[in-house]
């Protein structure tokens, strides 16, 4: 390989990544920009590789994005992210023969989470609940760590705590709002015994993360390759329609704060 | 309990929708989705909605589809209104200004009750000049959500594709689909002295043969067809069966002779590799169509005259009346591609003459020529041979003329049809 050529780390947490990564390396070899991708099984493993300057640039998670921030002290470079990332939330769902009508109400009942790496399904649905005045050790958690080290990235925990509410084994959950409304629009939520209590504050979500050192150039070029993706041109369609967005946009940190907070809360850096 | 913004009093909405109470996830979005596509991107709608969930869903769920979220405000009667700034993805939905604009744009009116004609459609949207090769499957004039991947297809323009006359050919190729078990008076099949059965099994044979290849030829293009022209497909479908049922029925009758099949010649099978060679479509049609299915109506016609039972006399003909429709096929779509395309005459020719180049001129096969004569006959009776014989050489004479005629019909000069007559080998396919 060139030594211009760009490596980009991302992680295999669906047989379409290796779809969409092609895709991405394709789109870069027609505006002339040499990059190739390598594959991780969990995110830890590709922030140790981005530190270690083994990668160029990791497709990060939020919880990746905050620890890689946390650990350069801030200097490595955020590059871009999806407009999908942008003003996330979370949901608390309620059966409605619970009878939950407002957020203290949650005491002692039992409350479906996701995956404890999740940033949409577990951490951030907590640390709000907690600024809001609820006290977890007062309500019984029920974990689904389907997916651990893919920082619930497939959504798998979070159907598993739709599933729970629906069959009756948890009182209320915490899912993602995409998901849920995905689950919603797609007419799979019975709706008749489900509803939202509450809807979060906004959060932001994954974010392009360059190595230390990672050089003006190479930054510069990567830039100008991604936001050259146009949802009109149906080779970059298919591939952002894979990957969840329709437009790439620059980055922005103070999404991450209440992240950042929750993980100092949780001494869960 | 999230707060939606204030809606700011200026936002006016172009349209409103009445939800009543439905859920987001029980109904609601089958009204607000259409309602929505309905708008261009920018434009804003208001939904009215008593249903206490959705102001938790709604914002979630526009900023999944990418539509803005501009807020609510609650009304006297105690229901919420919500606004919703059109997104730019989605396909603008057709409008319809009222229910007889439609079948209006076919031109002549449909008396009522009478059924719709397959040619009203091609009226009402036209077959494009050129096929858009993204559009896939798509029926000709639905809305075509862009960002669909490429598909295969090549035949993607009308004048190779589709001729004006292809609707009403293909009504006419479904409304004439008949039934071997119903339609042939197979209890008139009678045994045969065994000259007059080995001549009639060859034929058969030879028959079958020939329409094994044209069950084949045609099929290799129904998957090139663009779907913008699918009356073609749809057409060449009919033929398919057509010819499917053309060889069922050769088969049998050759079974009741009880004196097993005649011989494949070598002649046969070069003659008919030659038209799988083709690969443009108005070549293969005129090879095929014009030119091979063509000279076997004059062939069943002979057959069905010299027929030796009913039974046999009513499959040529029922065969025949088919064969015709496909040959009337054939005629337009090659008239049609030689006006669009003056240079096309030339192609086809040099079709004919590669064709001659590989084929030996060894005549009719000689097993097939002997059991035609035998057929005329009667018999094998000398002084009946004679006679078979003189209709055979008739036969040969009839082909020649009408083989001239149906090129004149599908648009050469009378001297370029008698030239590619002659180099058009008597091998009848």
């Amino acid at each position: 390989m060139a030594e211009s050529t760009i490596l980009i780390g991302a992680v295999a947490y669906d047989p379409k990544v290796v779809t969409i990564w092609e895709g991405m390396r394709a789109h870069f070899g027609t505006v002339g920009v040499p990059m190739d991708f390598a594959l991780f099984s969990n995110y830890e493993r590709q922030v140790e590789a981005l530190l270690a300057g083994h990668i160029d640039i990791a497709w990060n998670t939020p919880l990746a994005h905050v620890r890689v921030k946390r650990r350069t002290r801030g200097a490595a470079p955020a590059l871009g992210m999806r407009d999908s990332d942008r003003d996330f939330h979370s949901k608390i769902v309620v059966r409605k023969s619970a009878g939950i009508r407002s957020l203290p109400e949650l005491s002692g009942r039992r409350l479906a989470v996701g995956t404890r790496d999740s940033t949409q399904a577990r951490i951030l649905p907590l640390h709000f609940l907690r600024a809001a005045g609820v006290d977890p050790s007062a309500v019984e958690i029920l974990e689904f760590n389907s997916d651990p080290g893919k920082h619930g990235d497939t959504g798998a925990s979070e159907l598993d705590v739709l599933r729970a509410l629906a069959e009756g084994r948890a009182d209320a959950g915490t899912v993602g709002d995409l998901v849920w409304v995905s689950e919603l629009a797609a007419g799979r939520v019975p709706v008749g015994e489900l509803e939202v209590l509450w809807t979060t504050p906004g959060f932001d979500h994954c974010m392009f993360d360059g190595r230390l050192g990672l050089d003006a150039t190479a930054r510069d070029t990567f830039i100008r390759a991604l936001m050259s993706m146009d949802w009109e041109i149906p080779a970059h369609r298919r591939v952002l329609e894979l990957e969840g967005l329709r437009r790439w946009l620059p980055p922005r940190e103070e999404g991450y704060r209440s992240l950042e907070r929750a993980l100092d809360e949780e001494n869960a850096w | 309990m999230s707060s939606p913004p204030a809606v700011a009093v200026a936002t006016v909405a172009a349209v409103a929708v009445d939800a009543g109470a439905l859920p987001l996830g029980g109904g609601l979005l089958a009204l607000l989705r259409p309602a929505l596509m309905r708008l261009e991107p920018g434009g804003v709608l208001a939904l009215l909605s008593s249903s206490k969930t959705t102001a938790e869903d709604l914002p979630a769920w526009c900023r999944l589809e990418r539509h803005e979220y501009l807020g609510s405000a609650s009304l006297s009667d105690g229901r919420q209104q919500h606004l919703i700034r059109r997104g730019p993805h989605g396909v603008l939905a057709p409008r319809f200004d009222g229910a007889a604009s439609a079948p209006a744009a076919a031109g002549e009116p449909r008396p009522s009750g009478s059924p719709p004609r397959t040619r009203d459609l091609a009226a009402q949207v036209p077959p494009p000049a050129y096929a858009d090769p993204d559009s896939g499957f798509a029926p000709r004039g639905a809305s075509v959500e862009p960002g669909g991947p490429p598909y295969p297809f090549t035949l993607l323009d009308r004048d190779r594709a589709m001729p004006p006359e292809t609707s009403d050919l293909y009504e006419q190729a479904v409304a004439a689909q008949w039934d071997p078990g119903r339609d042939i008076p197979w209890q008139k099949a009678g045994q045969l002295p065994p000259a007059l059965a080995q001549a009639l099994a060859q034929v058969m044979t030879f028959l079958a043969e020939n329409e094994l290849s044209a069950l084949y030829v045609p099929s290799r293009f129904v998957a090139r067809l663009h779907p913008a022209y699918a009356e073609v497909a749809m057409l060449l479908a009919a033929q398919l069966a057509d010819e499917a049922r053309h060889i069922d029925v050769f088969l049998k009758r050759a079974a009741l002779l009880g004196v097993g099949l005649g011989v494949s010649s070598a002649t046969t099978a070069l003659s008919l590799r030659t038209l799988l060679a083709y690969d443009d479509f108005v070549e293969a049609s005129f090879m095929l169509s014009v030119l091979g299915e063509g000279t076997f109506l004059d062939l069943l016609r002979f057959v069905e005259d010299h027929a030796p039972d009913e039974a046999t006399a009513e499959i040529a003909r029922r065969a025949r009346a088919d064969e015709a429709r496909h040959v009337r096929f054939g005629l337009c779509h090659v008239r049609h591609a030689l006006a669009a395309d003056p240079t096309l005459a030339m192609r086809l020719e040099q079709a004919v003459r590669r064709r001659a180049a590989v084929m030996s001129g060894g005549g009719i096969p000689a097993p097939v020529q002997d059991a035609f004569t035998i057929l005329a006959a009667r018999g094998d009776h000398p002084a009946d041979v004679a006679r078979g014989h003189d209709a055979f050489r008739a036969l040969l004479e009839t082909m020649q003329q009408n083989r001239q005629r149906r090129l004149a019909a599908a648009g050469f000069s009378n001297e370029q049809a008698a030239h590619l007559s002659a180099l058009h080998t008597p091998n009848f396919m």
